[in-house]
């Protein structure tokens, strides 16, 4: 489904991704960890199309089609999901609106009408119920003045609404309690299907106790160093991550 | 630079032919201060940023043609129009012809209403432009208010402007009685092909512990030219919530001074201008704290895009002995082009101890991150920068003060909003 192929991006005069290559197949869980620093986050945002970032070799393809032609919306649309590190609060912008107008964007480029208002959002409070968060979210600016749990939540509520093919989820777990964290994957492990790939990026191996991957690959200095199976997460955290530098380098 | 003068000969001709009627001192005194004092020009500092050239040009060409004016019955259909979309007791100006209310105004609804053709009393005009209306003056309107009225009181100012350039005044004196409360809305409109210059003057008296909303809205054709002043006072724990729309004209000035003598006295005045392709907004405000504790806060916001200029000066004087004085002041302005020109300016002048006072102002763009959020979301660029700026505009249009007015201010932002943006992308497109 998603083929990256000796990807390399920079943003100004640093190069940041060195030559990253990995296949991800519909219905896996792959988790992409590695040091601060090391391009997890730019791989997900150059997938996602932030103009930012320069791809200055390799490819990406998405079934088959060029991703780097695309996008951000079209990529949306055709269900990718970025879910933020960080995300943006933005006053002013009702979260319902919001949740409504991306699942929207997206039928329509199926060729699908609008969704009706009260399926949407029996189907909102269903997917908040799932998540523990309050339904007065809604009516909230989107994540304005939310705390760390509330916006990664919120983040999982667009990904449950939006339905992607594939899921990339940046640091999802970063600066969550454990109740949060719970919720969080128990919400990403529902929407694991043998239809949807789902990609982990995070530095700690924590997530990976409640998200089973089905791959792990280490990424350090913009490059694919190591890959395996959910040990090699295990291992990194009996290890940490000076082990494989030097073991890339030697 | 020097600007063109007005032709005060001119304009005594015109002021001279007028019927004489119980108005003729009072435009007499005004013609002669306004000899002397003239139009403001670029060299008054509070007139720096405005250029009057075209309201001494419209105005010349005007009198050159014999000041005359047009009949309002050409805009009844226009007037029906706007006065049955919101619900409210209207008043209408309808090119400088104050028009009989069509409500039942004998006091028995709280509503007392006066044309100064009736019933004359002296004018305040002893300020800049405020001269040129009432030396033109032939009638106003005096309104009283008295205890709680239920239904808004608007004043309709509207103007129509075919074939040659053309000019009129409105005058409008609103008295509100101790201890009553009432809504108002105060809406400027114009149509028509020609050169047009609106010249408009509002007094609000707001008696001890009253309660006034007020809400004003400008959506003046962008071939007109408009110079308003507003002179508010507040009484004794009297308080006043106003907010401002300025959506449309060409040439917009508007001044706005408050006057708080009164202790507990307690204004809110917000402010929201959406400009496009050559239109000039100026907002001047003035706030004179003379007396404390009073409370006064002003929020300006604005929208700019394509080669367009606006002006926010929000002054506060808080003057000696006036302790326990809480004034605050912000203006916000989005620029979506780099043609758009905004001058913000905040003036505080504090000689009293005892004081809180703050100010800041801000200019940007968009938020780059939060258009690429909204994408990876699947909104293309152009809905995400229409919800972004929507956003932005969207909570003053929600504080508007007056409910009935609420929709109507939303669905021209919502117009105009969309105007500016399309305008915008049509601008990338050319570079």
């Amino acid at each position: 489904m998603l083929e990256i192929n000796n990807l390399k991006s920079r943003i100004g005069d640093s190069e940041i991704l060195r030559g990253v290559s990995l296949s991800v197949k519909t219905g896996e869980v792959h988790a992409i960890m590695g040091p601060n620093g090391s391009g997890k986050s730019t791989l997900a945002q150059v997938v996602a199309g932030h103009e930012d970032y320069e791809v200055s070799g390799g490819s990406v393809t998405y079934d088959g089609k060029d991703l780097l032609e695309l996008e951000p919306e079209e990529r949306a649309r055709e269900g990718i999901f970025l879910g933020f590190q960080y995300p943006v609060e933005i006053p002013g912008v009702n979260n319902a609106y919001l949740l409504k107008a991306a699942v929207n964007a997206k039928r329509k480029h199926q060729g699908l009408g609008e969704v009706d208002a009260f399926e949407f959002l029996k189907l909102a409070r269903e997917k908040m119920a799932m998540l523990g968060m309050d339904p007065k979210f809604l009516n909230r600016g989107v994540n304005e003045g939310f705390s760390g749990g509330e916006k990664k939540r919120n983040e999982i509520l667009q990904m449950a609404m939006l339905e992607p093919r594939l899921a990339i989820l940046d640091e999802t777990d970063s600066g969550l309690d454990i109740d949060a964290l719970k919720a969080v994957a128990e919400g990403v492990n529902t929407l694991r299907s043998p239809d949807r790939a789902i990609v982990l990026v995070t530095h700690y191996q924590r997530l990976l106790d409640y998200i089973q991957p089905d791959f792990v690959h280490v990424l350090s200095e913009g490059r694919i160093v190591r890959s395996g199976d959910k040990s090699l997460a295990l291992e990194l955290e009996e290890k940490g991550y000076d082990w494989l530098r030097e073991a890339a380098t030697a | 630079m020097k600007q063109a003068s007005l032709s005060i000969e001119g304009l005594r001709s015109v002021v001279e032919a007028l019927p004489p009627d119980n108005l003729t001192p009072a435009r007499e005194a005004a013609l002669a201060h306004l000899g002397e004092h003239g139009i403001p020009t670029l060299r008054d500092e509070d007139w720096k940023y405005t250029d009057l050239s075209p309201v001494v040009d419209i105005s010349n060409r005007w009198l050159t043609a014999g000041g005359g004016r047009q009949s309002p019955d050409t805009l009844l259909a226009r007037i029906d129009e706007i006065t049955g979309s919101i619900d409210a007791n209207w008043l209408v100006v309808a090119n400088g012809v104050v028009l009989d209310p069509t409500f039942p105004a004998d006091g028995g609804n709280g509503v007392q209403v006066a044309k100064f053709s009736d019933a004359p009393a002296p004018l305040v005009f002893e300020r800049p432009l405020a001269d040129f209306n009432a030396a033109l003056l032939q009638d106003g309107l005096r309104v009283r208010i008295s205890g709680t009225v239920g239904k808004p009181v608007g004043i309709l100012l509207i103007d129509q402007s075919d074939g040659d350039a053309s000019v009129s005044q409105a005058w409008a004196e609103i008295d509100v009685d101790a201890n009553s409360a009432v809504e108002l809305i105060e809406y400027h409109v114009s149509q028509g092909n020609a050169d047009h210059y609106a010249n408009s003057v509002l007094t609000l008296n707001v008696g001890a512990n009253a309660d006034v909303r007020h809400v004003r809205i400008q959506n003046r054709s962008t071939r007109h030219v408009q110079t308003g002043r507003t002179s508010v006072s507040l009484g004794r724990d009297s308080r006043l919530d106003m907010a401002s729309y300025d959506l449309g004209g060409g040439l917009i000035r508007n001044d706005i001074d408050v006057d708080l003598s009164q202790p507990g006295a307690d204004i809110t005045f917000n402010g929201l201008y959406l400009a496009g392709e050559g239109q000039h907004i100026d907002n001047h405000t003035r706030v004179d704290h003379r007396v404390g504790p009073a409370t006064s806060a002003q929020e300006y916001r604005g929208i700019l895009n394509g080669n367009c200029r606006c002006v926010w000066n929000g002054k506060a004087i808080v003057h000696e002995g006036a302790d326990g004085t809480d004034a605050r002041q912000a203006n916000h302005n989005l620029l979506l082009s780099e043609k758009a020109e905004i001058d913000a300016k905040p003036e505080l002048e504090i000689y009293a101890d005892d004081v809180k006072c703050a100010h800041g102002t801000t200019v940007g763009q968009l938020d780059e991150r939060s258009l690429f959020y909204l994408r990876t979301r699947g909104l293309d660029k152009r809905h995400a920068r229409q919800v972004l700026t929507h956003a932005f505009a969207a909570d003053l249009v929600s504080r508007a003060p007056v409910d009935a007015a609420r929709s109507t201010v939303s669905a021209i932002v919502d117009a105009r909003l969309a105007d500016l943006i399309e305008a915008e992308f049509a601008e990338e497109l050319v570079s």
